[in-house]
């Protein structure tokens, strides 16, 4: 059915369509498209003459320390995808597709990292197997985690949920009646696995692994707080940036980083179109039948890795109370005292910046997303394209263009600069294309025979929004608001280049930490993090929950 | 009042989704688009409802041209295959929404929405929510949003396609009533033709963006004009003019023109069949459907579908007379 509405040119409707699809698509073109526009700019523009050419790609290209850390980046996220889909199939095969027991633990346990700045597990990591770790103390041993292994080891834990959310939704979708033809046809256990289960998770092992590659290339955290002397292409950007004020080289390597990042998600996106194409409308869910053997191995390995996981973020805990890791391990609170300039002041920083992006971000996307849906003129196509670009560009650039943009001493733009708004502001477009995504998905869940339904009784477009939209979404927007305040509150890599002195932030607070060796206040102050964090992930899961209930 | 549609057109990407549509609802009148889905009749009621512009054409309200007049300002009311009630409101609230955002007095909101309750027999349902209540009283409660507004005109998307066959039996009877009590003329679409042969006084038959015909019930049934309207209201015998002048030249006068390319069309239950003397048919096979039997019956080289009472006695293999009522038989052209 065709639900195209009408186009009453002259009427007041018309105009509150236009407008809350247009207000929050200008800001969008103001925060995310301009910024990108202008370090594609300034990457032409010459550090020290500021002449336009191609010089600060010659000098990049002839650096060494960067191709080193070009090859360094690609192998690092080759072999981090490798190693997470290897272990995010066998999570996602043992919960989807066995009956082994503690599904539900252990597939929330290994959720941990997404509620921790990604630098906590790195953090982790050296408490256990770093020069003073745990490991190294009991046996005597010399480790040294820092370089390619550590990072590696962080970057899998980190990006291991994320992958088994996708493998995971894509096992969700077997069928059961297949299963049973192809028992009634003869085939045996490895090839029903091949031929129907790999075949159904095609497309979501491939989405999952670019999705990992991304977030590897692109992480910060980890490869500042392990990745010692194993330069990555997120640290080059940093020190030329922060180190050498080298501001073209800085948005060389962005452009660099954006390739691998922009082209995996272009080829995750057109893969996922074909699988569209084939997909089946109704489906019979799988419900495996137990086989004591598989389930038991299936829960041990899983059990294993969900321990892995547990015990990185547990001893970031741990670590918090204990007096002197791990010498001296009577309890203490004293690392709760921090001791750099501001202390705590960070933290509520953190959390007053992320209610901002939250309510900010919502507000905009319900518009947005309305607009989308009704406007019938122009605008809808470029809101739909530039929402789904932020995805496929790293925090490192995304906060590097802002710097671009509004270091300036030019009026409207660099009255923003170094205040509380802008960096909420970049910290919700940075995750803007997950969090429209959702709203979109909220959206369509409302009939659209309602909106018309109101129409016809007399409504126009404030009362469709009242009445249809706005109360069909609540929780929509509830748990949308959660997903950017806790994005927000752990992200790194977007912020970076945007903190000042005057306005620290949160994660950015474990870093310096970190750097001045206070680690175990730089624990304690990660577990601050993650207790206001995993908060909000309980009540998104409630949330969510309750979602699922309502639409049933 | 009388709505009068004026040649409308309408294209979605240069294809035509409506061609020259002209269709008149007489005061008090019930009209079914019928048609199968992607003819256009769901097009053409979103049109006449507002949400959709048309490319060229007219909507007459008594004389006034509703072209420019928004939805919200058209005075219309809708039901929609899917209830689309508001889910977060009581029913109450439901019916008195469109009387609310009318700023209509609250004294005088709540005796209608009794009123409206009365009607659709749901006086005990008051106060409860939408997901409270079975499909079949949804459906109700939305017919009562709709009415609670005085439409000048009712609209009906499929009111009945998403329920279970018992309520859709008892709810046609429901509407029907209604619409006669208050006298509201009524647009329903549906793809269904039995729905409108039974609801309708008139019948507007749709196949690809085009009226095929418009006409009462018995007139699209016995009647059609086309083959696409004989066939979609039912089964029934094409028989060609050749056949009809050796076989049956009582019946060959009926035909006004002397033209060859006509046929005649003939509903299998005006095949009559008859155990006289000097049987020439065949019963070539029998299909028992209840309270009917289909057979399929050869007669001189020909082959005829024929429904009879389920007790009268026929067998596979029988031999029997064919005869047709001249008085249920339909001169088509071709």
């Amino acid at each position: 059915m065709k639900s195209i509405t009408l186009n009453p040119t002259k009427s007041i409707d018309y105009h509150i369509n236009k407008w809350s699809l247009w207000i929050p698509l200008l800001v969008l073109i103001a925060f995310f498209g301009l910024p990108m526009l202008s370090i594609i700019w300034h990457s032409f523009l010459d550090d020290r003459s500021g002449q336009f050419g191609f010089s600060n790609y010659l000098t990049v290209f002839n650096m060494n320390g960067v191709w080193k850390a070009t090859f360094n980046s690609i192998m690092l996220s080759v072999v981090t995808t490798l190693i997470t889909l290897f272990f995010a199939f066998i999570v996602a095969y043992g919960v989807e597709c066995t009956r082994m027991p503690g599904k539900r633990v252990i597939s929330s346990i290994i959720t941990l990292p997404i509620i921790a700045p990604s630098l906590v597990l790195g953090l982790g990591l050296i408490f256990i197997l770093g020069r003073n770790g745990i490991i190294g103390n009991i046996f005597s041993l010399r480790l040294n985690i820092y370089g390619f292994w550590g990072l590696l080891i962080a970057n899998v834990l980190y990006a291991l949920p994320q992958a088994i959310l996708i493998i995971r939704t894509s096992l969700k979708n077997a069928d059961a009646r297949q299963y049973e033809a192809a028992n009634v046809l003869g085939a045996n256990g490895w090839c029903q696995f091949k031929d129907i289960t790999l075949a159904d998770a095609k497309y979501g092992i491939l989405s999952a692994a670019f999705v990992v590659f991304t977030i590897t290339i692109t992480d910060f955290g980890n490869a500042i707080v392990i990745g010692g002397d194993f330069s990555v292409l997120a640290t080059e950007i940093y020190s030329q940036v922060n180190g050498q004020m080298k501001f073209g080289m800085g948005a060389v390597i962005g452009i660099m980083l954006l390739i691998p990042a922009a082209t995996a998600i272009w080829i995750e996106r057109s893969a996922s179109k074909r699988r569209e194409k084939i997909g089946v409308s109704s489906v019979v869910p799988y419900d495996p039948a137990p086989n004591r053997t598989r389930d038991i191995s299936f829960f041990i390995i899983t059990s294993l890795i969900a321990l892995c996981v547990l015990s990185v973020i547990l001893t970031v805990v741990m670590v918090s109370f204990i007096k002197l890791w791990p010498y001296n391990l009577s309890f203490t609170l004293s690392h709760y005292a921090i001791d750099l300039d501001g202390g705590y002041s960070s933290l509520w920083n953190s959390i007053l910046i992320s209610l901002m992006a939250a309510i900010f971000g919502t507000m905009s996307l319900f518009f947005l997303t309305f607009g989308v849906r009704r406007h019938t003129g122009r605008g809808k196509g470029l809101a739909i394209l530039l929402s789904s670009l932020p995805v496929g560009v790293p925090g490192l650039v995304l906060g590097l263009s802002y710097v671009f943009s509004f270091n300036t001493a030019d009026l409207p733009w660099g009255i923003l600069y170094g205040s509380a708004i802008l960096i909420a502001i970049c910290n919700y477009y940075h995750y803007h294309t997950q969090s429209y995504t959702t709203m979109m998905t909220g959206m369509r869940n409302v009939p659209s025979s309602l909106d018309d339904a109101t129409q016809v009784l007399g409504g126009g477009a404030l009362h469709v929004l009242r009445d249809v939209y706005l109360s069909a979404m609540r929780l929509t927007l509830v748990s949308v608001a959660l997903f950017i305040f806790m994005r927000s509150m752990v992200s790194l890599s977007a912020i970076i280049f945007l903190v000042s002195p005057t306005l620290p932030l949160g994660a950015f607070t474990i870093m310096r930490l970190d750097e001045a060796g206070l680690t175990s206040q730089a624990a304690a102050f990660s577990t601050c993090i993650m207790a206001i964090v995993s908060l909000m992930a309980l009540l998104l899961h409630y949330v969510t929950n309750k979602r699922r209930k309502f639409t049933q | 009042m009388s709505l009068i549609i004026k040649d409308i057109h309408k294209y979605f990407d240069g294809y035509a989704a409506l061609e020259k549509i002209n269709l008149t609802i007489e005061n008090k009148e019930f009209v079914c688009l019928l048609g199968p889905s992607g003819c256009g009749k769901t097009t053409l009621l979103r049109i006449i409802a507002g949400l959709l512009d048309c490319d060229t054409g007219k909507i007459l309200l008594d004389d006034k041209d509703l072209i420019d007049v928004p939805a919200r300002d058209r005075g219309f009311g809708i039901v929609f295959q899917s209830y689309s009630l508001f889910p977060h409101m009581t029913i109450d609230e439901n019916i008195g929404y469109g009387l609310k955002i009318r700023n209509v007095p609250k004294e005088e909101i709540e005796p209608r929405i009794k009123e409206l309750l009365d009607i659709v027999r749901l006086s005990d349902y008051s106060g409860r929510y939408p997901n409270q209540l079975s499909g079949g009283q949804q459906q109700r409660v939305a017919i009562a949003r709709a009415l609670a507004v005085s439409p000048s005109l009712l609209l009906l998307d499929e009111p009945l396609s998403a329920l279970d066959a018992t309520v859709r039996a008892e709810l046609r009877k429901e509407i029907r009533d209604v619409q006669q009590r208050l006298n509201i003329p009524t647009l329903m679409v549906t793809h269904d033709q039995e729905e409108a042969l039974s609801m309708s006084d008139k019948i507007v038959c749709m196949s690809k963006g085009r009226i095929m015909q418009i006409g009462s019930p018995q007139e699209l049934y016995l009647k059609p004009k086309n083959k696409f309207v004989a066939d979609f209201m039912g089964h029934g015998n094409m028989l060609s003019n050749q056949l009809i002048k050796q076989s049956f030249p009582e019946l060959a006068q009926l035909c006004s023109e002397e033209t060859e390319a006509q046929e005649l069309f003939v509903r299998p239950e005006c095949v009559k069949l008859h155990k006289t003397e000097k049987p020439e048919a065949k019963v070539l096979s029998l299909q028992f459907l209840g309270n009917i039997q289909r057979a399929e019956v050869e007669w001189r080289n020909h082959l005829f579908l024929t429904e009879s009472h389920s007790n009268e006695a026929l067998a596979v293999g029988e031999l029997v007379n064919v005869s047709i009522d001249p008085q249920h038989c339909n001169w088509m052209a071709l």
